[in-house]
């Protein structure tokens, strides 16, 4: 009784607050669930319970494009879903939506998670489903991160009867080889986009033995088709293939199957990694009896809002932002912007605050293969509080040094001046920075929109 | 005659932790763009590659994870004695963190475990578990033409020997928590906490590798100059935001 008391009380304070917060026009996405906490700590216990079925999305990379996927088309289906869509993903983010939304009852609770609040997250909920998308080292401190995060997530996993949907092609998921679980694998087949040389942007070794790990090709970053010439470890075998990728009228084009059927579907999320976070939506679907039409027929009208690449349209500029926290997630959005053969100019916003990293070496970790063509870049924008180390990483890519517009910033708010002056200059352009810049250029950029409109 | 440089990066494939890779590309580009013929081999884990130390002119070694670090280790010690006579016949060599402490005696790890290490230098580590991170910026004791080489620091290892070293350290930790100066350097060997990458932002230290490798082949004096303009932003960026 006590408990359902405190339960009531947290909620209806954390909703008034919420609501309070909302009339004064901030958005708040996380302070719901914070305030909710502070009351009862356990709650997230009682609301998760309003959820008939509960997956979890964790990983490095790709964890918000996934949950927004998976959340469009389990809402295709009538089904009653709650999502952390907006990319809060730690405990707070999924205890807001609860309170925001205040249904007292779901189908499906559908979240991504913080790799490093899985434990906290696994305690409070029994996931039917855990989706995790890879493992890549973020920028941040990154000294032997990878494995520790993997530990996190493999200790955060508790019950048995939770289904893990596993990306088949990256090595990390051997990590998880002992857990009992049920697994499901999805594997994305060569496509033209991958690369037959075995360098790396992130050095991986063998997750069973320490030995180094070959690759027959790589799709990106340490994904790919690998094995391991000492304990003879390779990619499972997997349940959901992609194959036949193309890329047409910035749309890929590929077939998916199963055992069971096929599909031929069109996605208009660029980046050879978008195609693995379908597959784990896809994967998800499948496993819980989703036809592939309605699967295709979602993906294909899905829009969306809070990507990595995200498009605003000025009148006089196609504006495409893109928000980088790690070498392989800029990787993946500068071969986009090389394969790009329209005029437009670039602009990367580095900054060295903590949440970005203070470190910046690892833009040279950054896989940039050799002998691009830059013709089509008319001039490319270096900004931010180390504006030049771009310019220097640019310079030994052997980038023509007469197009490196170096702005160096005071702070992170000091971008407005080369924005407006990229925005003057071309019709297309792609705005790319760190973690404290992508939030200031949104801004500068919004703030240009409107003024135009007046 | 057309210089040749013959560039040998260990293991660059799984110690490659902070950008140590832009390390080696400096020291490649540099050298084109001074029609220097590179020719480039990763000797790594994994495959038998008989190397030809007395065909190598200079070596590359980054730093690993902990897991990484380990993964190379056997086959490192391997190389022991090719590596010393290497270094006593002037070979260039330059060694970034977690491969800079294996040059030492050994070093206890953070559960108080000791790790097998070259032996090749006097030299003891041991790992706190606060690291030494941050901006790191030092008085170089080489002649280099510029006296501030530029970097960055993320470290467990604290290194303890009394060999010449590469700087005193004006911003930042070196070679240990209480340390005044960072870095080994023997004849042409360095090891360093500096990574960033080191070469990049600093082409007086690239250059001066370079240099010391062509010494041991050629009768040259010095380098042709190169349009450094970039680098020096970068690298005075760090010097003026610590030191003005
Ligand atoms: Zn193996």
């Amino acid at each position: 009784m006590k408990n359902d008391i405190l339960f009531k009380l947290s909620f209806l304070i954390s909703r008034l607050i919420y609501l309070i917060v909302r009339k004064m026009g901030k958005k708040g996405t996380a302070l719901p669930g914070k305030i909710a906490m502070k009351i009862k700590p356990d709650i997230l216990n009682d609301l998760s319970s309003r959820c008939d079925n509960i997956a979890i999305v964790s990983g490095t990379n790709g964890k918000t494009t996934t949950n927004n996927l998976s959340n469009h088309i389990f809402k295709g289906k009538d089904f009653k879903v709650l999502s952390n869509l907006n990319g809060s993903n730690m405990i707070q983010g999924v205890i807001s939506p609860f309170i925001i939304d205040k249904k007292k009852h779901y189908d499906w609770g559908i979240f991504e998670v913080d790799e490093g609040s899985m434990p906290v997250i696994n305690k409070y909920m029994v996931p039917d489903y855990i989706i995790l998308t890879n493992f890549f080292r973020d920028q941040l401190d990154r000294y032997g991160e990878v494995e520790k995060v993997i530990k996190t997530v493999y200790d955060s996993i508790k019950h048995e009867s939770t289904t893990l949907i596993l990306n088949g092609d990256s090595p990390t998921s051997l990590y998880f080889d002992d857990l009992k679980n049920s697994k499901i694998y999805y594997s994305l087949e060569k496509t033209k986009f991958s690369r037959d040389d075995e360098t790396s942007a992130e050095s991986v070794t063998c997750p069973k033995c320490n030995n180094k790990l070959n690759y027959e090709y790589i799709t990106y970053g340490n994904i790919g088709k690998y094995y391991c010439l000492k304990c003879g470890v390779k990619n499972p075998k997997p349940h959901y293939v992609i194959s036949k990728t193309e890329l047409k009228d910035n749309l890929y084009d590929f077939t998916v199957c199963d055992k069971y059927g096929s599909s031929k579907i069109k996605l208009g999320l660029l980046g050879i990694y978008n195609l693995y976070n379908v597959l784990g939506a896809i994967s998800l679907a499948r496993e819980n009896n989703f036809s592939y039409d309605l699967i295709k027929k979602q993906i294909e009208n899905f829009e969306f809002k809070e990507g990595r690449m995200e498009i605003i349209n000025t009148s006089s500029s196609k504006v495409i932002l893109g928000l980088t926290k790690n070498p392989i997630g800029l990787s993946e959005i500068l071969s986009i912007i090389w394969a790009d053969n329209s005029k437009k100019s670039v602009m990367f916003v580095l900054n060295d605050y903590a949440p970005d990293g203070r470190d910046i070496s690892w833009i040279w970790d950054v896989f940039i293969k050799e002998n691009n063509d830059f013709s089509n870049i008319d001039k490319f924008f270096c900004v931010g509080t180390r504006a030049e180390e771009i310019a220097l990483r640019l310079k030994y890519i052997d980038f023509p040094e007469e197009k490196l517009v170096i702005y160096h910033s005071k702070d992170r708010y000091d971008i407005e001046e080369p924005i407006l002056t990229i925005i003057s200059q071309n019709n297309k352009n792609y705005i790319l920075g760190t973690f404290t810049a992508m939030p200031e250029a949104k801004k500068i950029i919004m703030k240009i929109k409107k003024e135009e409109s007046l | 005659m057309k210089m040749e440089l013959n560039i040998v990066d260990f293991y660059s494939d799984v110690l490659n932790i902070y950008g140590d890779i832009g390390n080696l590309l400096c020291l490649k580009k540099r050298c084109q763009w001074r029609d220097i013929t590179i020719n480039q081999k990763c000797f790594s884990i994994g495959e038998d590659i008989d190397l030809d130390y007395e065909d190598t002119d200079l070596i590359l070694i980054g730093g690993g994870s902990d897991r990484n670090q380990e993964a190379i280790a056997n086959n490192f010690l391997n190389q022991r004695k090719y590596i010393d006579s290497y270094l006593d016949n002037d070979g260039v060599l330059l060694a970034v963190c977690g491969s800079y402490q294996m040059f030492g005696n050994n070093f206890k790890n953070i559960d108080g475990m000791d790790i097998n290490c070259l032996e090749i230098f006097d030299m003891e580590t041991i790992i706190s578990k606060d690291r030494l991170i941050g901006d790191i910026i030092l008085n170089s004791n080489i002649e280099l033409g510029n006296d501030k080489i530029v970097g960055f620091e993320n470290h467990g290892g604290n290194s303890y020997h009394d060999y010449n070293t590469l700087g005193i350290v004006d911003i930042g930790f070196g070679n240990n928590k209480d340390a005044v100066d960072e870095g080994l350097v023997f004849k042409n060997f360095i090891g360093t906490y500096l990574h960033g990458p080191l070469l990049p932002k600093n082409p007086h230290l690239a250059d001066y590798l370079i240099l010391s490798a062509l010494k041991n082949k050629y009768e040259i004096s010095s380098l042709s100059p190169l349009d450094d303009s970039i680098e020096s932003k970068a690298h005075d960026f760090m010097v003026n935001k610590y030191l003005s």
